[in-house]
């Protein structure tokens, strides 16, 4: 049986239903993100794990125990608070060590767990400071460390990283799932970043007005969105209106541009039919390089040097696609107004189902 | 947590009923001025008692003169330290806790200590005393005011705002009057009614100023001789202060339950 | 502070009138002299004349004698009751005001009782003075409203059994009026301070919400709630127009004493009224000091 089970949960609000039919098995050890904008319910479900949430319907089951109605003082999870929620009025030490004060561990137990756990999140020297003389990301490792000391059995993040600027965003999420895989805890973490979740998880859980739209692993997300926002909301996608001329042999139409498309969603289409085909933009490439499936005539229309990739724009036929390719110092970039060829296989054009 | 729902109620029952009940019996005194039955009696005679309408349009004249004097001084004064003078700002607002220190009877004790040349005056123009009690009034409003026009002028970022003129060439005198004070108006509108509701209320200043002529004396004299009427004067009173913190509401901005008191924040 | 323009004096940052001309430090003084002034006219030199005063004889001459005559029984016991009134009204009013303010806070009150109260709060803090001993006095008078409920459907004579309306203890209870929605005023945005999430952290850890109260809530809360009592005591010690209204004169107050003084010559040493008021201006500034002392550490916790 799974670690964690998520059987059956719903959460309706007065105003608004927050979380609807949400199932979901995680294994011990896994980092499962939940991935969505804001007000899918990604975090009412994580609060609903943690018990400050009842859900409506459903049951959480946790390493065997049905914890459904469980006080969240009774549940052993730790959470980490997108705010870090540190007690102002205690010292590092001190904030770390609260569980175990609370469960009136032995003093000398502590110190060595404290201990332990600022070694962990690279702060030893800190133990005596007040949250307030931190840094963000200084404080937000203690919140982790005060959520580890306490050996929960899942960790909960919600939204740990998002009130830090960028640069320590990166070099913190790598620490956390480095820990995490570590200490092999179950973790489920909340984002609304897609390249966060994509980069740390070993499953993703993307949401969307309340429901899951796809559970997989971030290569599977990225390269097979099964639905229309999931192709959207993660990474950059290229999307565009077209006709079904053959479902046999996988053509459709794109305003008169004809495209191979290696999609099994195709099979179950009829000609003449109206589907949503998308491309990732660096599944394109130029055909002079290399000539693959869909061979296709395009004039270039905006260049943008973005450093590693260079974005560019490019017509094909009466619609703009977007491409990168890597940077290359010693090729000259196309100018704008050029004709061209560009190439992409018949797996990277998707067919997006509903 | 439904447990604490009943402890909830409870508290807000209880404080509801402390401040209900003296006023309801207040209120029904003032009911019976007119033996056996309920009447108006109480609040007819006091309209037509003239000392009470003098004195209240007295109090409310010095009120509004505080009121003009108390934001002539703080506004500009405000403005300037955090405009130009932002080191000095904490000795601005220590001076402007002092009034704590300095309860009324010791202030007004003081004040006719040093300026006894105007309180002896026989004159019907008692413009010396009368600008005494204002200036008093503006010393004890002071850490309200200051916090009220302070909080305001921090919320529209003057600095920014000047700056901003500055740069499509306004001159100061524009900078004042067009841009900070319109900007401002809830803040000194707030401070307005506060100042307002303190002195038409204010007794200790009063009376050793001014004596009868201000209405807080004048309440205390009809509490001495006439009980009914009194009473109809304390319901007045009460509903005069309601109707000004109601306007402080209704004109301010959230913060103003802060600034009615002196706390932090 | 301001990325600026205009080009200014070393170590000024202050943003400059329409002529770019350099702003000493000691110009910066300019703008608050009216405001110095002011106060300087018509309230340091008011204290500093009490304070010089006390110190001198009828004859203007230095003396220690009245500071002395402040330790005489009579007076001792002026400051003693108002010290013990202001304490006893800081207190009830601080415990009460503060569980009022918990539950609108955080009771899950329907909104408008939450924001009537408030206003009602507001009004209440101002209500002081001879309106509220009269509406006192027709409530818990010796014919008073409630007086005469209890003793007429209750059967309890509260008079038979000892209470005076005239008395500490109804004066106190007078006080309380104003004092307990002082304390629910200030102390709300403190209370509004303790963020949600310190609960849910500490419930998340296994804390039941008695001990939540123990090691969070209340050390956080602890220089705000001193800090507002402190505040209490001070309205309550210097507090005069509701303790003539209500007792005449009858309780031994240093505010009645020092009104008595004004009125005439009633201790027969016009200094010694002076050191009286030293006195007290003494105790505030004791207190003040504390409570400023409390303001900047719970700021310094909150803020982050």
């Amino acid at each position: 049986m799974s670690f964690l089970i998520l059987e059956n949960i719903s959460k309706v609000f007065p105003t608004a239903i927050g979380v609807k039919q949400f199932d979901l098995a995680v294994e011990k050890g896994e980092f499962v993100s939940f991935l969505g904008p804001s007000g899918c319910g990604k975090t009412t479900t994580l609060r609903m794990i943690a018990g400050f949430e009842t859900p409506t319907t459903g049951r959480i089951i946790l390493n065997g125990v049905d914890i459904t109605d469980k006080a969240p003082n009774q549940r052993n999870v730790g959470m980490v608070f997108q705010s870090y929620a540190l007690f102002p009025n205690m010292t590092v030490a001190q904030n770390i060590g609260f569980g175990l004060r609370i469960r009136k561990e032995p003093e000398h137990k502590i110190k060595e767990r404290v201990a332990e756990m600022l070694a962990l999140i690279h702060l030893e020297e800190k133990g005596d400071s007040f949250p307030h003389q931190l840094s963000g990301g200084q404080q937000q490792r203690v919140a982790l460390a005060r959520a580890l000391a306490i050996r929960p059995q899942v960790l909960l993040l919600d939204e740990p990283l998002s009130a830090l600027d960028a640069k320590i965003r990166v070099a913190l999420r790598s620490e956390i799932r480095a820990i995490q895989r570590e200490l092999g805890i179950t973790a489920i973490y909340v984002t609304h970043d897609q390249e966060e979740a994509l980069s740390i998880s070993d499953r993703i859980v993307v949401m969307h007005d309340g429901r899951i739209e796809q559970v997989g692993t971030p290569f599977e997300i990225y390269n097979f969105p099964q639905t229309n926002f999931v192709a959207s909301f993660v990474g950059t996608l290229n999307t565009a209106d077209a006709e079904v001329l053959d479902p046999e042999k996988g053509l459709i139409s794109v305003d008169g541009v004809q495209f191979i498309s290696a999609d099994r969603n195709l099979k179950s289409r009829k000609k003449g039919e109206k589907v949503r085909m998308s491309i990732r933009p660096e599944r394109f490439s130029f055909a002079s390089d290399v000539r693959k499936d869909n061979v296709l005539d395009c004039t270039i229309e905006n260049i943008t040097f973005l450093g590693a990739v260079v974005r560019i724009q490019v017509k094909i036929g009466n619609t703009s696609f977007s491409m990168d390719t890597f940077n290359n110092p010693f090729l000259e970039l196309p100018k704008i107004g050029d004709r061209n060829q560009v190439t992409c296989s018949r797996e990277a054009v998707l067919i997006l189902g509903d | 947590m439904k447990r604490n729902r009943f402890w909830n109620w409870f508290w807000v029952f209880i404080s509801l009923l402390y401040f209900f009940i003296p006023l309801y019996a207040t209120f029904d005194f003032s009911l019976k001025a007119r033996k056996g039955e309920l009447s108006l009696l109480a609040y007819q005679q006091m309209i037509e008692d003239p000392r009470i309408l003098r004195s209240l349009i007295f109090s409310t004249q010095i009120g509004v003169l505080t009121i003009l004097l108390g934001l002539l001084l703080m506004v500009p004064t405000v403005y300037w330290v955090r405009l130009k003078a932002p080191r000095l700002r904490p000795v601005v607002e220590f001076i402007s806790l002092l009034p704590f220190v300095v309860p009324a009877i010791v202030l007004v004790f003081g004040l006719i200590r040093v300026y006894s040349g105007g309180i002896f005056a026989l004159t019907n123009t008692y413009v010396g005393t009368n600008f005494l009690l204002i200036a008093g009034y503006v010393i004890i409003g002071l850490p309200y005011l200051y916090r009220s026009i302070d909080a305001g002028m921090s919320a529209i970022d003057v600095v920014t705002l000047t700056e901003a003129a500055q740069s499509l060439g306004a001159n100061w005198g524009t900078i004042m009057f067009r841009v900070i004070v319109p900007n401002l108006r809830s803040a000194m509108l707030g401070a307005a009614f506060l100042t307002l509701a303190i002195v038409l209320g204010e007794f200790t200043l009063a009376t050793f100023l001014v004596g009868l002529k201000a209405f807080g004396p004048v309440i205390w004299q009809v509490g001495q001789n006439r009980a009914y009427e009194a009473s109809a004067l304390v319901i007045i009173s009460f509903l005069i202060t309601w109707i000004l913190m109601g306007l402080i509401n209704f004109v301010g901005r959230r913060g103003a339950e802060g600034s009615i008191a002196a706390g932090p924040r | 502070m301001s990325n600026n323009k205009f080009e200014m004096a070393s170590g000024e940052t202050h943003p400059k009138p329409s002529s770019p001309r350099k702003l000493s430090l000691s110009f910066s003084w300019v703008g608050v002299v009216p405001f110095i002034l002011f106060a300087f006219m018509f309230l340091i030199l008011p204290s500093m004349s009490l304070f010089v005063g006390s110190f001198q004889d009828s004859k203007g001459n230095f003396t220690l004698a009245n500071i002395q005559g402040l330790f005489t029984p009579f007076i001792l016991n002026a400051y003693w009751v108002t010290i013990r009134i202001s304490l006893t009204t800081a207190l009830m009013g601080g415990v009460i005001g503060f569980f009022l303010a918990y539950a609108l806070v955080t009771g899950g009150m329907p909104s408008w009782v939450r924001s009537s109260l408030m206003t009602f709060c507001g009004v209440a803090s101002n209500f002081a003075g001879v309106p509220l001993a009269q509406a006192f006095i027709f409530t818990l008078g010796r014919v008073g409203l409630l007086t005469v409920f209890l003793r007429e459907v209750f059967g309890l004579d509260l008079y038979e059994r000892g209470f005076n309306l005239y008395s500490y203890w109804g004066l106190s209870v007078t006080y309380l009026y104003f004092q307990l929605p002082l304390m629910v005023l200030v102390i709300t945005p403190a209370i509004e301070g303790l963020r949600r999430e310190w609960r849910e952290a500490a419930e998340n850890l296994g804390a039941t919400p008695v001990q939540y109260w123990w090691h969070v809530g209340l050390p956080v809360l602890m220089p705000s709630l001193l800090g507002s009592m402190i505040l209490l005591f001070g309205n309550s010690f210097g507090a005069y127009a509701t303790a003539l209204s209500l007792t005449g004169g009858l309780i031994n107050l240093v505010t009645i004493l020092i009104g008595s003084q004004i009125k005439g010559d009633v201790l027969h040493n016009p200094n010694l009224g002076y050191a009286l008021a030293l006195g007290m201006v003494v105790v505030m500034a004791v207190m003040m000091s504390i409570y400023y002392a409390l303001r900047r550490r719970s700021e310094y916790w909150l803020k982050k």
